[in-house]
């Protein structure tokens, strides 16, 4: 007859190591990212009521301290999301050409490159007018 | 000056007692070749004989001596000792498993998961020896090799999070063993093994923290393999839908 002692573990998992700090991190940027669509498309909407609402919601809203700091902070967290999810590509989607594994580097690396076209062509959009 | 002793700091729980755990301190000598393992044998050959943990081939390969050391999932005979230098090393019971004794983690419920996924090979039509062995590509192969190196040392799950707070959770080894033979072009026993790993217990209880993969003595990467049954689940779950017809 055995006495086996239960199961161990710590609500504090997510500080033990530092992997599973930048695990913890990347799971709530999503919290961030999901406030940030909100926003968004609460600014769809106010340009759709007309440029009144659209100016009104900019300066009354968007311009508030808490919420450019919110936007600094999101961005940090959209950053920490683009990286780590860019860097498991490679293991949700491996390519191979016959035997070999086409390198993680190239398939990250693809995905920087289409990163900076697509935000070069944002860009051209909105600030070459 | 290069130290001639390091210290062991031993988690122990003996069954018999009220329940207490405690961790033993112990000063061992200090060799550059030797292992945490090493330092275990000396503990219980001249010290303390009770002291009670698995091991067998001392060369990475059975997967038996896997414990927490200083915290990180590691099998003790790869972990050597100059790599954690000056000292004390923490050496305790696998994370997430029910301890028996010591160091001595319960196996049942990884072995009870291990084996009702199928994990061996499956043929719709058994081949006569006459018609020969079943052949597949250099290419065939490279699909599943990966997967099919693990030594079930247990080292992912210790190091999943996860499976610490989860128990159903099937678990980073076995659902890479799944995909192993899933991914095999010999094998057709994906559609007994799907209902288990496309399941909430299975594949999507994995949140990608990705440390299983980190921890693996042999690189076998299941996170990547949960990852890609993932992709290959939700694209079932669509074409269910846009081809109703049962051309998936």
């Amino acid at each position: 007859m055995t006495n086996p002692l239960p199961r161990r573990h710590s609500n504090l998992w997510w500080v033990s190591r530092r992997p599973y700090f930048v695990f913890f991190l990347r799971e709530w940027s999503s919290l961030f990212i999901a406030i940030y669509a909100v926003l968004l498309v609460l600014l769809t909407s106010k340009v759709l009521d007309g440029e009144a609402s659209y100016r009104s919601y900019v300066n009354d809203v968007l311009e508030s301290p808490v919420l450019i700091a919110f936007h600094a902070v999101a961005l940090l967290f959209a950053v920490l999301h683009t990286v780590t999810w860019f860097g498991a590509v490679p293991k949700g989607l491996p390519l191979r050409r016959g035997e070999d594994l086409v390198p993680p580097v190239l398939m990250i690396g693809a995905n920087y490159v289409i990163w900076a076209a697509v935000t070069a062509v944002v860009a051209a959009v909105f600030l070459l007018d | 000056m290069a130290q001639d002793t390091v210290k062991l700091e031993v988690f122990r729980y003996h069954p018999e007692g009220n329940g207490e755990t405690l961790f033993d301190t112990f000063e061992v000598p200090y060799r550059e070749d030797w292992v945490v393992l090493d330092a275990l044998n000396h503990v219980k050959d001249d010290v303390d004989g009770s002291l009670t943990y698995r091991w067998s081939c001392r060369m990475g390969v059975c997967g038996s001596c896997g414990m927490m050391v200083n915290g990180v999932p590691r099998l003790t005979c790869s972990a050597f000792l100059r790599d954690f230098l000056p000292g004390p090393i923490r050496v305790e019971p696998l994370n997430g498993f029910p301890v028996e004794r010591d160091l001595v983690v319960v196996l049942d419920g990884f072995m009870e998961k291990l084996t009702s996924v199928t994990p061996w090979m499956v043929h719709e039509e058994e081949r006569t020896i006459d018609e020969g062995p079943y052949r597949q590509t250099p290419a065939q192969l490279a699909q599943y090799k990966q997967y099919s190196m693990c030594i079930n040392c247990m080292l992912c799950y210790a190091a999943c999070p996860v499976y610490s707070h989860e128990e159903e959770f099937m678990g980073p080894a076995v659902l890479a063993l799944a995909q192993r033979y899933n991914l095999d072009s010999r094998d057709q026993g994906n559609e007994q093994r799907y209902p288990l790993v496309w399941a909430d217990d299975g594949i999507w209880d994995c949140t990608f923290v990705g440390e299983c993969s980190e921890v693996c003595p042999k690189h076998v990467d299941p996170s990547a393999a949960i990852q890609q049954a993932k992709v290959q689940s939700t694209t079932a779950w669509m074409k269910s839908f846009l081809l109703p017809f049962g051309k998936r």
